[in-house]
């Protein structure tokens, strides 16, 4: 999955008057690989990805994609590139299979990628209907199928489950997943969702306030991840006064104690000890911090996303 | 440059603006003939005074309207449901999109000329004119096709500029008037909508002077690089950060 580089961006910047949309942000997307692009509402994001698509001009730095500076080879980066960005754009009063047309002239791809690609998002039963009668999940399908027409090396998507139902977020989410293997496509995807990104990315980039918190794969991102054990005992108060005074660190949380950075070794010599001072153990479990708390930790953002 | 004229093309389809690009017409030889018909006593230059009558609520009004409501409507498509992202994604040049858009908005504008000139010939034939069709109103019409294209170029600038549909309309609406005072002070080369006045000979007949004639074109040409010019620079360079 590590191809070559396929999204460069060097010291990214947009500023909207003087605040910074987007700060100095660098990105890497390695070609062929599903990249999620991670933030709360409002942190730049599609901001970032207008700019990669040339819709806003950066304030300060470069953006390369295939290799090519953005300013210079504009057309061919984008013949090369598919997107869908915010909510669909579309012409109401034409059908799907009209809107479908007027973006292959666009893109000059050939016609019969107009079907195939409407296939793929399941709207070949509705092509002939004025997009003004769809529905939101339908617009959203067709703004897929649109960015998919050309069957693009690059496919720039933002936010592209919103308006979804449950079933069509797994639908789409199964497509995008497939579409580097099937087409040798590279995907970058924008979510506030941590679990879309999960589900879908090979790398991440977390975003927050327009600095861009983390980037790598998302293992590394697991890594970062620290396990606790957290034990649970007839007696805390008792247990606790012990272990501290054989030099551990135990935290009261709740009706458990929790211990930071400890070995199988460790794990069972507390076990031993407490059993052998009657202390009867009823659980010890093991807890990885989910990606959503290393998210907030992060972010230093509380509440939801 | 084909790709875009084709996709401006369909654009255009299933839309009611061929209704509107023919009704004006209408509406102007109707008017216009009926006030020949009314006051013939009066008119006594028959094909001609006809033509005074009928170009002028052409030519003054509703040809201006048709052409602002043709640029709103071309640059509404692109401000509704934010497809001026989509189109901007897409591999072809502002400069093409621009030029797509004028050659589109100019054809349309150059059926309702057609439109117009049949019209005349068919309100002449049934008023049963004496004296043959005059074929010059035929060139007036082309050259009022080309100070046409001066104010498109005028009115997608407006469009492009203002989201709202009626703004550059309304604009529009004073710019016939301010057009007409440029024309009664002698300075109708020097505005796109008194140009018109002059290319459709709406209220003189005579034939232009060859000086006159020379400005006219060079007049048309530069108000339509000069308009499209600052179109183009603000379609390339503007952000589309549109909601």
């Amino acid at each position: 999955m590590s191809g070559s580089i396929m999204i460069q961006t060097d010291n990214l910047t947009k500023k909207f008057g003087a605040a910074a949309s987007v700060d100095r942000v660098a990105l890497q997307v390695r070609e062929g690989e599903i990249y999620g692009f991670l933030g709360p509402n409002g942190a730049g994001k599609t901001t970032t990805l207008k700019m990669l698509l040339g819709l806003i001009k950066p304030t300060e730095g470069t953006i390369r994609i295939f290799g090519k500076r953005l300013e210079e080879h504009r057309a061919y980066i984008l013949q090369r590139t598919g997107s869908l960005i915010e909510s669909p754009s579309y012409y109401g009063h034409l059908t799907g299979l009209e809107n479908m047309r007027i973006m292959q002239r666009l893109k000059n791809a050939p016609d019969r990628n107009i079907d195939e690609a409407l296939h793929i998002v399941r709207l070949e039963q509705h092509k002939h209907k004025k997009v003004d009668q769809y529905s939101l999940g339908m617009k959203q399908r067709l703004g897929i199928a649109m960015a998919l027409l050309s069957f693009p090396k690059l496919l720039i998507l933002d936010e592209p489950t919103n308006g979804l139902d449950p079933a069509g977020i797994g639908e789409i989410r199964e497509l995008i997943k497939s579409l580097p293997a099937r087409y040798g496509m590279t995907v970058m995807l924008s979510s506030h969702l941590l679990s879309e990104i999960e589900q879908i990315a090979d790398s991440a980039g977390i975003i927050h306030k327009g600095r861009l918190l983390f980037q790598g794969s998302l293992e590394s991102l697991w890594q970062k991840s620290k396990t606790t054990i957290q034990l649970k005992t007839e007696d805390n108060d008792a247990a606790e006064r012990l272990l501290l005074m054989k030099g551990y660190k135990p935290i009261q949380k709740g009706h458990r104690l929790q211990f930071e950075h400890l070995s199988d070794a460790e794990t069972a010599e507390i076990n031993r000890l407490l059993v052998s001072h009657h202390i009867p153990v009823t659980r010890i479990e093991e807890r990885k911090k989910s990606l959503e708390e290393m998210f907030l930790a992060l972010t230093g953002k509380g509440g939801s996303l | 440059m084909m790709r875009s004229i084709s996709a401006e093309w369909l654009k255009m389809r299933r839309s009611k603006m061929t209704l509107i690009l023919a009704a004006l017409p209408v509406v102007s030889v109707l008017i216009g003939s009926a006030n020949y018909y009314l006051n013939q006593e009066a008119l006594q230059n028959d094909w001609l005074s006809l033509w005074t009558q009928v170009s002028l609520f052409y030519g003054e009004f509703f040809l201006p309207i048709l052409i602002a409501i043709c640029c709103a409507y071309a640059c509404r498509l692109e401000h509704m449901n934010q497809n001026w992202k989509m189109i901007m994604a897409a591999p072809i040049s502002a400069a093409h999109l621009y030029l797509a858009k004028l050659l589109i908005t100019g054809m349309m504008i150059l059926f309702a000329q057609a439109m117009f000139l049949g019209l005349y010939w068919l309100a002449g034939t049934l008023l049963f004119l004496p004296s043959p069709f005059p074929v010059k109103t035929a060139g007036w019409v082309m050259r009022g096709w080309a100070a046409s294209l001066s104010i498109i170029a005028l009115q997608l600038e407006l469009s492009l500029r203002f989201r709202s549909f009626a703004v550059p309309i309304g604009i529009n609406l004073c710019a016939v008037f301010i057009g007409l005072g440029m024309y009664i002070n002698k300075l109708g080369l020097f505005f796109p909508f008194s140009l018109l006045t002059i290319g459709m000979s709406v209220l003189s007949q005579d034939k232009l002077a060859a000086m006159e004639n020379l400005l006219f074109w060079l007049m048309s040409i530069a108000f339509v690089v000069i308009f499209a010019s600052i179109s183009i620079c603000r379609l390339k360079n503007n952000d589309i950060v549109q909601a």
